[in-house]
Formats: C-alpha cells, sequence, structure tokens
C-alpha cells in the first residue's frame, strides 16, 4: 500500500497550493523593504515599544522611510505612541494604506481595528474556552496578512514591536526568515535580566536572526530639583550582562517623565524633547541602527 | 492530508466540498479507478484549524482580499474601519446592520457584519443548493428519514437538484433520488 509520500500532490484540496500562494504573496511585499528589525525582551513593561516608537522618529529624522508593525496583537500600543490611534485605514490597488505617523512612519497595529477602548482581540470560534488550541494560527494569520497585504511601498527599515514572551518570536520566524536582527530591550534589574535572557536564547535557538544589541531602558532618574541623578533600579549590570551574552550594549536610556507624558500624547520625544539625555541617548542608539541599514 | 483507497492503492481525489453547516464541513473525495467514495466530516474544532489556515478546501474562486483574514476572523471590530468599502463593525452592542465588505467578498461569502465564522472554509458547491426550495410534502417525506443521517439526505437530494437545474425539491424529485442513488 502506498505510503503518504509515494503520493504526489493534494488530490484537489489545494491547500498546499494557497499556503504557497501566502507565502510567495508575503516574499513579494518584504522585497520592498530593505531591512527589518524586531525588538523584543521577553519581558513586559521595559519599554519596548517606547523605544520601537522613538527610534522609528529617530530613524525617519534621519530621512529613512520606515515602517512599524505592532506585532503585539494582544496589548497593541503602537498606534497611540506614533499618534494615529482611530485613523481610518484605506483600501488601495496594492493592499491596505496604512496610516502615516510622525515623520510619514507607517504604522499597522491591531488597535486600528478594535471596537473601542475596552475591546479585547477576540475570534471567531466554536467556543472561546478552547480558543488557545487554535489562537496561534489566527494570530500568526493576521501577522501575515499584516506584512503581506499591506501597502507599505519602499521601506528603508519596517520595525517589528513584539510582545512580552517568546512565543510571537516562533510565529515571526516563518513569516520573516530574513530578518536583519532583533533589537533587545530590558531595564537593570535582576528580574528582568532572568527573563531577557531566555528570551535572547528563544531567538538564538530558533536560528532566526542574529540579536544585534542590548538596550538597556529606565537606566537611571535625574531628579529635576536638585539635578542628582540615581539608579531606578539597584543591581543589575546591563552592560555586563550584554558581554556575557556576546552582544554589543547599545547604551543606557534614562527615565524621564515627560516621555511618558509624550507617548500619552501621541508624539515620540525625541522629536518633543530632543535636548533632554533620553533623547540623546535614543538618538544615539538610532543612529548605530542607521549604520546597519546603510551597511546594505 | 490525502486519501487514498486500499482496494485498487490509487488516490482519491477530492469531488466536492460543502459546508461548514453546524461548524462542520463536508469533503467528499472518489477513487478515479474503482468511484468509491468517502466523506470526511470535520467537527468545529477540526474546521476551525482549517479556518485558521485561511484557507479554502478545494481552492480559492477569487483572490483573497487585503486583510480579509482578521477582518472576517476578528469577533469585534471597529466601524468605519475600511473607508469607502461599506466595511461595518461586528460583534459589538450597538453595531450597524451588517452590509456587504465587497461583491468579491460577498461572492466568497464574507460579509463583514455579524456572521457565520466557519463561512469561506469551503467552496461554493452548496451555493446553488441554499436557493432551492422545498415542498411541504416533500420536507415530510424526509422527517421519515432517521435523525442521524436525515442532513446527509437532504444535502444529497438537494446536490442531486441543483445538478439537474431544479429550483423545487417535490416528492417526485426525491422518487428519483432513490431511483438513481438507490436509497
Amino acid at each position: 500500500m502506498k505510503t503518504y509520500w509515494d503520493i504526489v500532490g493534494d488530490g484537489g484540496s489545494n491547500v498546499a497550493a494557497q499556503v504557497g500562494a501566502q507565502t510567495a504573496r508575503l516574499r513579494g511585499r518584504m522585497a520592498h523593504v530593505r531591512r527589518k528589525v524586531a525588538v523584543v525582551s521577553g519581558k513586559g513593561g521595559v519599554g519596548k515599544s517606547t523605544l520601537t516608537a522613538n527610534l522609528a522618529a529617530a530613524l525617519a529624522m534621519e530621512g529613512l522611510r520606515i515602517g512599524v508593525l505592532d506585532a503585539d496583537l494582544n496589548g497593541p500600543s503602537m498606534a497611540k505612541l506614533l499618534g494615529v490611534r482611530g485613523r481610518s485605514l484605506k483600501a488601495g490597488p496594492d493592499g491596505i494604506l496604512p496610516p502615516e505617523g510622525p515623520m510619514g512612519i507607517k504604522v499597522v497595529s491591531m488597535d486600528l481595528l478594535l471596537a473601542s477602548d475596552k475591546t479585547p482581540v477576540a475570534w471567531h470560534g466554536p467556543a472561546q474556552q478552547e480558543s488557545f488550541m487554535w489562537r496561534g494560527m489566527m494570530e500568526v494569520n493576521t501577522l501575515r496578512e499584516f506584512l503581506a497585504d499591506t501597502a507599505w511601498g519602499e521601506l528603508d527599515l519596517l520595525l517589528a514591536d513584539l510582545p512580552p514572551g517568546t512565543d510571537r518570536i516562533s510565529h515571526l520566524t516563518g513569516l520573516l526568515p530574513d530578518l536583519t536582527g532583533c533589537l533587545v530591550v530590558t531595564v537593570p534589574s535582576e528580574v528582568s535580566h532572568l527573563i531577557v535572557k531566555k528570551a535572547v536564547s528563544a531567538v538564538r535557538d530558533a536560528r532566526w536572526a542574529p540579536t544585534l544589541g542590548l538596550v538597556e531602558n529606565m537606566g537611571g532618574f535625574t531628579c529635576k530639583h536638585c539635578g542628582a541623578s540615581e539608579a531606578m533600579f539597584p543591581g543589575g549590570d546591563t552592560r555586563a550582562m550584554a558581554a556575557a551574552m556576546g552582544m554589543p550594549f547599545l547604551g543606557s536610556i534614562d527615565f524621564d517623565p515627560r516621555l511618558a507624558a509624550a507617548s500619552d500624547r501621541g508624539v515620540p520625544f525625541v522629536l518633543s524633547h530632543p535636548d533632554t539625555p533620553a533623547a540623546e541617548a535614543l538618538a544615539r542608539i538610532a543612529r548605530t541602527i542607521l549604520g546597519w541599514v546603510e551597511a546594505v | 492530508m490525502k486519501f487514498l483507497c486500499v482496494s485498487c492503492d490509487t488516490q482519491m481525489k477530492l469531488e466536492e466540498t460543502t459546508g461548514p453547516v453546524e461548524g462542520s464541513l463536508s469533503v467528499t473525495f472518489a477513487c478515479p479507478s474503482c468511484a468509491h467514495r468517502i466523506a470526511l466530516l470535520t467537527n468545529p474544532w477540526e474546521t476551525q484549524l482549517v479556518r485558521g489556515l485561511d484557507v479554502k478546501i478545494g481552492g480559492r474562486s477569487s483572490p483573497a482580499e487585503p486583510w480579509e483574514f482578521v477582518r472576517t476572523m476578528l469577533a469585534a471590530r471597529r466601524e468605519g474601519t475600511l473607508e469607502g468599502s461599506g466595511d461595518v463593525a461586528t460583534g459589538e452592542e450597538g453595531s450597524t446592520a451588517s452590509t456587504e465588505l465587497s461583491s468579491r467578498a460577498q461572492a466568497e461569502g464574507l460579509g463583514a457584519g455579524p456572521r457565520c465564522p466557519f463561512s469561506a472554509v469551503a467552496n461554493r458547491s452548496a451555493e446553488a443548493a441554499s436557493l432551492l426550495t422545498w415542498d411541504p410534502a416533500a420536507e415530510q417525506r424526509l422527517e421519515r428519514v432517521p435523525d442521524f443521517i436525515r442532513p446527509m439526505a437532504r444535502q444529497g437530494i438537494e446536490r442531486f437538484a441543483a445538478e439537474r437545474g431544479f429550483t423545487r425539491i417535490t416528492e417526485e424529485v426525491i422518487d428519483e433520488v432513490r431511483g438513481t442513488l438507490g436509497f
């Protein structure tokens, strides 16, 4: 009796051909993007999205054509951070036209589709109680559509803001196999370092893309009254962690309450407060990334 | 997934897909050598897995629209997400009545409003059958078929009628089905 491998073709179900067509469409779209960088951490609350939004703005100021994919489908924030929340999407002849934030940054986020502030992402399905069985497939196909069906145009850099955890890394490895690399973010606490190390290992174990460097967010805090600088988190030595993990330390960004306020207004801090230490640190990291892009 | 006719050691070919009906797809395969037919019947979770792949068993009749999957599968979506497409919200209280996403999406069973979550998994072979009307007497005859097999019998009769261009199912049509298919 024949085995599965003895039989050529799928008997007409056409499933493999459709999946192949999806992949071809994605590859065709991504061929117009020079560099793709994922911003990862593994740890929640370290400022990945804020960093992504500000790096996007800083690089757009350098003249790069930037797109931002909010890969955090269940906690999307890029639309808010880049001031495009509530904008309508338009269908063009070549796909969905993404709304443009400051400096022409193109943004795609699940937030643009959700019904209200309090609406969580929920999918049609046979029973929500068992959604854990199929939710991952819904999410990976949504990301595929966001990448493949959006009229990104020609981009110098696509930044993908990943959610906490390591699940999305496996989702994106198939979608963006030619990723330039991962930018890793942590805060200087031992708890954060513990989790971020796992994410770095997950990226490396997946043999997906190089870890381009480690960014320390909320490294210090400068008192606006006395000007004294203090560490936000005692204990964690991020520079040593970068060395131990074999990746460049790209810099430390001080905590600044004005950064949080600018984020809430949808204005990148590097544009509204370019002369602050935090914005200058962001700009330095952006110039490093610019070097990667221009090395193509 | 592939199907093999064990008797002939020959790959079976997809003949027809129908549904989903109550979350179940019916996919019929036939052996090109001996004409033996089998049906793959999925449960709602298996149907959802097929849907999660964003494919249609048997192939698409037209290319997918941009973001079709997410717009179709998201349970509650903002009204007017897409300008100029007649796009409306789904699933949120107070949302407006459903209008169609576009003529092509409509043809694919992809209207944007509240809808069966499994539509568009199968191709449109069942579309003609859904346009048929049943005479009350024919419905009564069908009621005499045991419960567990009635949906399949209804499907078989409708398919038979649709293939012959009937628009109404009468007792005579049922008799003809019985004569042809032997049940």
